[in-house]
């Protein structure tokens, strides 16, 4: 959020004027109201959000590959791999996929234009989608959990302090990357494909569905990618707690999130447009790294 | 006071001088029109009045504000009622959800129930916005734009695809609103829009300001050359006449003049003197998009002309 603050060139002094205290702040927890209003009433995006973790995580676990154990991970049940694994999974579709396909329907229907023109300030519209996007994240977490515990007996952390700095480092970073992601995406018909082709293969290759070799060289390669480092970090809490020798704290995969979140920041700030892509006649196609903010060839209807 | 003052703005993309020493004001309450062919301008420049764009040149003011000054972006925004070119409405929340959400952007909003009844949709109230048709979606983007009651309602080509029903139905609740005292900016394309809305038309071709006055006055239509038509009754031609006509393509015979009242006086005292009919009697003085036409053809020709020296 405070990335956009600064790409929109005010000063300090007067967004500090700008804000208006409790009022804005009550503004922040209507516009989430609203926020959830549209995600519940859109079947289709509940269903394959929440829904969808679930389903899968059962459905995995009700066949045979449920009852088996991971030999290299000290023989540990796979549903203690599973329930971790989809609650970063759930985090990760909320936060990236989600939220990358609805900001690049938004920007396409003229959705974002419209709330630019409004008095509705940045930040409140940002700071909404951003706790909207939680709230799904914490709720499929909660239901993974519980269904990890009563259902399969599966021991949450005994210390949560760990868990709770990769949740939340991840949420930032995921979140950074679907805001990146959505200013490369150019209409909304490629937004759902694209989204979802990389994001599967990329689940896939990290290991959502069975914990990968760490060392291997499918291993080396995910390791790229932030979401091997969303699953691993993610896990390990609960590992340790069934009794694996790992340690819950994953500081290499919090520093590895940290850096992409990084990058989906610098990404957003240089290609954030307001205005609909394929109606702006003046928009330089093509250039990754459009310049922004100039006043002479660039349109601002990008700030 | 003037609700918006422009003076000498400019906006280039690149080698394209999207807008060019444009200046025009509007008064409080008035309905001003942009009028002019696509890619004329138009939006670059009330982008630039919701400061939805910067400027290169130029000063710029709206209800007293900068347009471009970020520091008061919020308080412009909030008396400010924006109505886009394209459709933009939420597809799953109800029509009076979406309302209610804009609503609270604005200190002062207009109440919800009085909007949906402004743009026909208290039937609607209910539906969700998916549900609707698109003259219906269109109207509940228009009720978005006067949510919170603005003192200055920009619409960008309001009744494009608006079937004529529709039109009338937009042209009353422009009416309405600024029956109320807000002031109007809209770009049309329509000359009908422009002649039973706005009290002063602006003309804008190639990103310049080429004519601008009332609809009624533009270019001269109220001074200039005016035409007189009418049929003779068999057994009368054009030979009899006391003034020189020609046959039209249809078969009416036409006179052109800048002299209309000499000539109704000529043409009308001898028929009655001869007592022959002047069948279908008109004048007719040059509509709008006569004006439109000739004043953007005359600048799409210069412009032909530049561009082939330059070549």
């Amino acid at each position: 959020m405070s990335a956009t603050r600064a790409a929109t060139g005010e000063s300090a002094g007067a967004r500090f004027k700008a804000f208006r205290g409790a009022d804005d702040l009550r503004l922040v927890g209507r516009q989430v109201y609203y926020e959830q209003l549209g995600f519940w009433l859109n079947p289709i995006g509940a269903v394959f959000t929440v829904v969808f973790s679930v389903v899968f995580l059962l459905l995995l676990l009700s066949s045979t590959a449920g009852s088996s154990r991971i030999p290299y991970l000290a023989h540990v049940r796979v549903v203690v791999y599973y329930v971790p694994s989809f609650a970063a999974y759930g985090i990760m579709s909320a936060c990236f996929n989600m939220l990358t396909i609805s900001l690049v329907v938004r920007r396409e229907m003229g959705l974002l234009k419209r709330t630019r023109l409004s008095p509705l300030p940045t930040w409140v519209m940002l700071a909404a989608i951003f706790v909207n996007s939680l709230i799904i994240s914490l709720l499929q977490v909660v239901i993974l959990f519980l269904i990890g515990k009563f259902g399969y007996h599966v021991a949450l952390p005994h210390n949560f302090v760990p868990l709770v700095v990769a949740l939340v480092v991840g949420v930032c970073c995921f979140t950074a990357l679907g805001i990146a992601v959505s200013t490369l995406i150019p209409n909304q018909e490629a937004a759902g494909p694209v989204v979802s082709i990389v994001f599967f293969i990329l689940l896939f290759l990290s290991g959502l569905y069975y914990p990968i070799k760490s060392g291997s060289g499918l291993a080396q390669f995910a390791a790229f990618f932030p979401v091997r480092h969303m699953i691993t970090s993610t896990v390990a809490p609960f590992l340790a707690s069934a009794g694996v020798p790992v340690s819950p704290w994953s500081w290499n995969d919090i520093l590895v999130m940290a850096i992409w979140a990084v990058a989906g920041i610098v990404v957003s700030l240089r290609r954030w447009t307001w205005a609909p892509r394929r109606s702006d006649p003046y928009r330089r196609a093509g250039s990754f790294f459009a310049k922004r903010g100039g006043r002479v060839a660039t349109p601002d209807a990008t700030r | 006071m003037a609700a918006v003052s422009v003076e000498h703005l400019s906006k280039r993309y690149g080698e394209i001088d999207a807008v060019k020493d444009v200046t025009f004001v509007v008064e409080q309450g008035e309905v001003f029109a942009l009028l002019g062919p696509n890619g004329a301008g138009k939006t670059t420049t009330i982008e630039i009045l919701e400061g939805f764009r910067s400027r290169d040149r130029g000063r710029v003011d709206v209800l007293g504000y900068d347009p471009a000054d970020r520091s008061t972006s919020r308080q412009l925004r909030e008396r400010l009622g924006v109505v886009l070119q394209e459709l933009a409405v939420e597809p799953f929340l109800s029509v009076r959800q979406a309302l209610t959400r804009n609503a609270g952007y604005y200190p002062r909003p207009r109440p919800v129930d009085e909007v949906l009844e402004l743009v026909g949709l208290d039937t609607k109230a209910n539906a969700r916005v998916k549900a609707l048709s698109g003259g219906q979606q269109r109207r509940l983007d228009l009720g978005l734009g006067i949510i919170g009651n603005p003192e200055l309602l920009v619409l960008d080509e309001p009744t494009t695809g608006f079937d004529p029903t529709a039109r009338r139905g937009a042209w009353d609740l422009v009416r309405a609103m600024t029956g109320g005292g807000t002031t109007v900016i809209l770009t049309t394309h329509y000359m009908d829009d422009a002649e039973a809305l706005a009290d002063r038309v602006a003309v804008i071709s190639a990103g310049r300001i080429i004519a601008q006055g009332p609809p009624g006055s533009l270019g001269g239509r109220d001074v200039g050359e005016a035409t007189i038509w009418f049929r003779l009754p068999p057994g009368t031609g054009v030979g009899d006449l006391p003034v020189p006509a020609t046959v039209s393509g249809n078969g009416a015979l036409e006179i052109r003049t800048d002299h209309e009242i000499e000539v109704l006086a000529r043409l009308t005292s001898w028929a009655l003197r001869d007592k022959v009919d002047l069948i279908g009697l008109t004048v007719e003085r040059s509509t709008l998009e006569d004006v439109y036409l000739r004043l953007t053809g005359a600048e799409a020709q210069a412009a032909a002309v530049t561009e082939g020296l330059e070549r």
